[in-house]
């Protein structure tokens, strides 16, 4: 007896972006740092930092994710992707330490899937990244699944501002579960009640009618 | 699954009542029923039980596990193993839940067997949570259920299927891609 009208396309996570991903399209803008191997002639306007016409080589600055991917190449280098800071040797040391304590939320807030993406650019760190990101998600997979599971009935914002947006998915579908076997213990399951369709259906109804 | 097609689930489980009317022997799809005799028990589909029990033309007679000396028991020996014990009926919280709801005059110590049950369940569903933990935290690919109820499973399930699909995704990162440099995407 699902009432939602919309589901959500989840987001692709892997090295594979999902399309009709919301989450997946928004986690396209991140911006990061990237070093530019050749000139670009005449595209000094994207570089807020200089008045120049050209990006001349060596150039440092901030590209957001789709641009990087589709300008790296490996065979002809125009542009090399440096690693954010959150996933450099000295963040991976603090999340092999404890995932726990780290805000995510702040962090990414697509941590996971910023992270997978990031493996596309041939960093020699790249299995390291990957290592992190599973453990990251196992040492940090406890805390969400109790939060998730107990919290009935209560404000959970506090419980959800420090996890990361893919981590929130989970914590979505684990409180949908809990949340549909307690309105069925209180005999709340057993009433029907009219789909939003439908409801959304009559208002625009009556707006229509209404001159 | 929603909870209410489990409790529908649920309503095929037979129970014992006990006539206050005669009938002759009814053929269901789902089998025969009766003959019903007054005071003769006679095993009955819980839904049938509870729609008879709603217009007084029944007394429902428990089932054996629901007992509260034998319900203390299974929630000891759940307490102390750290494995699933075999539950009292497959089906042991829906159970509870529509027989005390509807026809708790003829259970004894109704409120102490719910309180067992719902006892139980918060300790299998606790061993339920350590025991997810320690399948992603081992990084298990495949794990054994045995004695967990359709309901436990329901609880959990959309959760840990999500959660076990974003931790294959993190680990096939692991493996470096075979067509590296060639984005199917663009």
């Amino acid at each position: 007896m699902e009432t939602q009208s919309y589901f959500p396309v989840p987001p692709g996570v892997a090295v594979e972006e999902n399309f009709l991903s919301l989450d997946d399209i928004l986690l396209t803008h991140e911006r990061l740092p990237v070093r530019t191997e050749c000139a670009f002639p005449r595209l000094g306007f994207l570089d807020k930092s200089t008045d120049t016409q050209d990006i001349s080589e060596g150039t440092k600055m901030e590209l957001p994710l789709w641009l990087s991917k589709a300008l790296y190449e490996r065979k002809r280098r125009v542009l090399s992707v440096e690693l954010p800071k959150v996933y450099r040797e000295g963040w991976r040391t603090v999340f092999n330490a404890d995932p726990n304590v780290v805000d995510l939320h702040k962090m990414g807030p697509y941590y996971y899937s910023l992270g997978s993406q990031l493996l596309h650019f041939d960093s020699p760190e790249n299995p390291d990244i990957a290592q992190t990101l599973l453990q990251t998600f196992i040492g940090r997979f406890r805390r969400t699944m109790d939060s998730s599971q107990n919290a009935y009935n209560e404000d959970t914002s506090a419980l959800v501002q420090r996890l990361d947006s893919l981590e929130k998915v989970l914590f979505r579908s684990g409180q949908s579960g809990l949340n549909d076997f307690q309105s069925w213990e209180k005999g709340r399951a057993a009433q029907l009640t009219a789909s939003t369709l439908v409801l959304n259906y009559r208002k625009r109804k009556l707006a229509e009618v209404q001159p | 699954m929603d909870p209410l097609e489990v409790e529908f689930l649920a309503e095929k489980e037979t129970v014992k009542i006990i006539p206050n009317f005669s009938l002759d022997k009814i053929y269901l799809i789902g089998g025969d029923l009766g003959p019903f005799n007054p005071g003769l028990p006679v095993d009955v589909p819980v839904w049938l039980a509870l729609n008879l029990k709603q217009r007084q033309k029944c007394r429902i007679v428990p089932p054996e596990w629901m007992d509260v000396d034998k319900l203390e028991e299974t929630r000891d020996l759940e307490r102390k193993e750290d494995t699933f014990t075999p539950a009292p009926s497959p089906y042991y919280m829906e159970l509870t839940k529509l027989l005390l709801n509807h026809a708790s005059d003829n259970i004894p110590k109704a409120d102490e067997i719910r309180t067992l049950v719902k006892d139980i369940w918060d300790t299998r569903i606790a061993k339920l949570r350590l025991s997810a933990d320690s399948f992603i935290s081992q990084q298990e690919a495949h794990a054994q259920l045995d004695n967990l109820t359709l309901m436990e499973i329901n609880t959990i399930r959309t959760f840990l299927l999500d959660s076990l699909n974003c931790m294959y995704k993190l680990r096939s990162n692991l493996q470096p891609a075979s067509s590296k440099g060639q984005y199917a995407d663009f």
